[in-house]
């Protein structure tokens, strides 16, 4: 990419004699120095798991937010400048209020996640000479898990350009390749929320640097009759105790098989 | 003092302003007719009575009578058409008895008239007089503030245009009995279906020269009632009984004597 | 002393009183609607009689509409405002539709996004008692009912228009069995509600309607019944009297 960089890269409102835009690319080359999030989408419900970076000691971990809540049955995670998401969660929440005041239900994960999609393209705006509202595309991107009657749980991938995708799994962040090759090995639809949970955690593991523990991860959950919820500090702890379990009696197993192995 | 009183006037405007609704009359949004013919006059009408929006009455009498030979259909406010009706009607017998002749149709027209113009159109009466006397057949109209006319075909009402579309298109002169006839129900019948105002049945009174006049009560009834789909009946006891009071009746008991059938002589008197 | 002359003093008349001028964007129609939730079904029956003041202006003009997603809608009043208003919503269906991947708009919300619209006129309203009737997302009928800034509220029965006045305490006695009592009870117990079938319903509409062009001068002509079940919409037109 950066072999073609050009003078088209100055500008958010012209194309590139390729055909593309640079500053939405560049917003996605963002997103992948911010922190690994993941979502897994199960017929159970959904789940959110997000690394948190304590650069210090002295850092409340609480104050890192990453995972949102913007509807009772709509959470949402973020990777990139997590400061940018604020105006999308903002118009995201407004949205989701205003669709329940209008028409006495919940608004669908779909639609709210095409409205906030609706906004990261606003940054072309002023050209008519109205007033201009972003002078950049986001440099964020969202993963929207909800829950509706229509289609279930679902979890969306909402990106700067302005698509979006359902999937059943995704990763973004630094650690997106990694965890998404995990996730594709390890997703399958029979899932259960509890094994989504660990899968969630256990993925973050493998791609964080730091060793994984409460304070550095986070969990949230959408489920029919929960909605979303936001794990506490005390139940990841716990999820991170059986995942650590979990993987010492495999790693045994894999040793008694390798010894048996060698009995042969 | 004669003449007209306005003492009420200020004092009902005085009490419109603090709010108090004034007493309105029931209008009667009408279809009325007439038409002469060859040897007299036909007069017709319908006979919805509405209150606002609501009939008040389906079948009323909108044909009166000012003398045995004259009648007159009135539209207007129903009250007033009935009460000047009534008194012209008086005011024309004693005036044909005071001159011994029989009563004009012009004359009725002429009470009509002066009556109405005195109370400069707040009687809301409005008429179609006709009839026949010594001098023919006439039809004559009086309107609320006095003014008349007189014409071979005449329309009144909230339906007389619908009527007169029908008058204007069909009348022709020196028409029979029964072509007037004919002509003037169907233009109330025109007046009942395309008019608001009225509805219901047709009412016709022919007037024949020599003849004493005819009175059609309901010549015409297209709107019967139609049967309910279902039985409204209440099951006894399905209203609660809230008190109960039984009086015994008196009873009057007539016992006639009869009073000595033979031997009663004694009670007469002896020539 | 001065001297006026008689035009003079009229001139000074007409300058004390000023003279008010308005603009009266609304009339009235006339015609009446009547609407029964059923327990799998729903009616919205009106007159298809459309008046100004004691004129016909059309003796067959469809007041009740289907305006999709099982839903069956009329705005009675003003016929102007009454189509806008219909008008709006069938258009706020299809954006409905777009937005939602094509998803079915519930009663529910149907009758909350009506309230916005009338609403939306709090202080230029469209001038109609407005009904919708169709199935609840249990499949049970359902009738709402609002008044013209946009009060709702859902209801076994509602009349309105015209002879609203006339229909409803009938309504409220033969559906819902107000001041009904059962027999040997003294009045102490009272009918208990039951659903009406379909046939039973239908009956009653038209024993309305026709009670109502007996005594209403704004009702007459037709009556449409717009009948709603889970296989849709149908629709059972009967003459009314013409006078």
């Amino acid at each position: 990419m950066f072999l073609t960089r050009s003078e088209y890269d100055r500008g958010v409102l012209t194309f590139s004699p390729e055909g593309r835009i640079f500053q939405v690319e560049y917003s996605l080359e963002a997103i992948k120095l911010g922190s690994t999030a993941i979502g897994i989408a199960t017929l159970e419900g959904v789940i959110l798991g997000v690394e948190k970076r304590v650069t210090s000691s002295l850092l409340e971990h609480t104050s890192i937010e990453k995972i949102v809540e913007i509807e009772s049955h709509i959470g949402c995670a973020m990777s990139g400048l997590t400061a940018d998401a604020r105006s999308m969660i903002d118009h995201a929440r407004v949205e989701a209020v205003t669709h329940s005041l209008h028409y006495d239900e919940q608004i669908l994960v779909e639609t709210l996640t095409q409205s906030v999609c609706d906004l990261a393209l606003r940054f072309g705006e002023g050209a008519q000479g109205e007033k201009r509202l972003m002078s950049r595309p986001f440099g964020v991107a969202l993963l929207i898990a909800g829950y509706d009657k229509d289609k279930g749980p679902q979890l969306y991938h909402a990106e700067p350009s302005g698509t979006f995708y359902r999937y059943d799994a995704k990763a973004i962040g630094s650690g997106s390749e990694g965890a998404q090759a995990e996730l594709q090995n390890e997703y399958h639809k029979l899932l259960t929320l509890k094994e989504a949970e660990l899968l969630a955690l256990k993925v973050l593991k493998q791609v964080m640097e730091e060793k994984l523990d409460c304070k550095n991860a986070q969990l949230a959950s959408v489920t029919k009759d929960g909605g979303f919820v936001v794990y506490s500090d005390e139940k990841t702890d716990e999820i991170i105790k059986e995942l650590t379990k979990q993987q010492a009696e495999s790693e045994d197993s894999v040793a008694e098989a390798v010894a048996l192995e060698a009995q042969h | 003092m004669p003449g007209l009183n306005f003492d009420n006037y200020q004092r009902n405007q005085y009490l419109a302003s603090k709010g108090f609704s004034q007493a309105k009359a029931t209008s009667t949004g009408t279809t009325i007719v007439g038409c002469k013919f060859q040897n007299g006059v036909v007069i017709a009408a319908d006979t919805r009575a509405t209150a606002g929006d609501i009939v008040a009455d389906k079948n009323c009498e909108k044909l009166h009578r000012l003398a045995p030979r004259i009648w007159c259909a009135g539209a207007g406010t129903a009250a007033d058409t009935e009460m000047v009706t009534q008194l012209i009607a008086s005011n024309l017998e004693l005036h044909s008895l005071y001159e011994n002749r029989k009563p004009r149709v012009i004359t009725a027209m002429t009470l009509l008239k002066q009556h109405l113009f005195k109370y400069q159109g707040h009687l809301g009466a409005y008429l179609i007089v006709a009839g026949t006397d010594p001098t023919g057949a006439h039809l004559t109209s009086v309107q609320a503030h006095g003014s008349t006319d007189v014409g071979e075909y005449l329309s009144l009402g909230s339906g007389s245009l619908a009527a007169m579309a029908v008058l204007e298109t069909n009348w022709k002169p020196d028409m029979t009995r029964e072509e007037a006839m004919q002509l003037c129900s169907d233009a109330i019948l025109l007046g009942i279906w395309n008019d608001l105002g009225s509805g219901s049945n047709v009412d016709l009174c022919v007037m024949e020269i020599g003849k004493d006049a005819n009175l059609y009560r309901n010549y015409m009834t297209p709107n019967v009632r139609i049967a309910k789909e279902r039985s409204y009946k209440f099951a006894r006891g399905t209203t609660a009984v809230l008190q109960t009071s039984v009086r015994d009746l008196l009873d009057v008991e007539e016992t006639v004597i009869p009073f000595g059938q033979k031997d009663s002589d004694a009670m007469e008197i002896e020539a | 002393m001065s001297r006026t002359t008689v035009a003079s003093e009229y001139s000074a008349e007409i300058q004390s009183t000023p003279i008010e001028h308005r603009f009266n964007p609304y009339s009235d129609n006339g015609g009446t609607v009547l609407g029964i939730a059923g327990k799998d079904f729903a009616v919205l029956a009106g007159d298809t009689r459309h008046v100004t003041g004691y004129n016909i202006n059309s003796r067959y003009e469809p007041r009740v509409f289907d305006v999709g997603d099982n839903i069956v809608m009329t705005a009675n009043g003003f016929a102007a405002d009454g189509k806008a208003l219909i008008d709006r919503f069938k258009n706020q269906i299809k954006w409905y539709k777009f937005n939602n991947g094509g998803k079915k708009l519930e009663m529910q919300s149907a009758a909350r996004y009506i309230q916005q619209l009338l609403y939306g006129k709090r202080f230029f309203p469209y001038y109609v008692s407005t009904l919708i009737a169709g199935l609840d997302e249990e499949g049970r009928g359902a009738v709402y009912s609002y008044d013209p800034v946009g009060s709702y509220e859902r209801e076994q029965c509602r009349a309105g228009g015209a002879a609203a006045s006339l229909i409803m305490p009938f309504l409220d006695n033969q559906v819902n069995f107000k001041n009904q009592f059962i027999p040997g009870t003294d009045g102490k117990e009272k009918r208990p509600f039951e659903y009406l079938s379909l046939q039973e319903v239908i009956e009653l509409v038209k024993d309305a309607f026709n009670s109502a062009a007996e005594r209403h001068i704004h009702v007459g002509d037709g009556l449409e019944i717009l009948i709603v079940t889970k296989d849709g919409v149908r629709t059972e037109y009967s003459p009314l009297k013409r006078d």
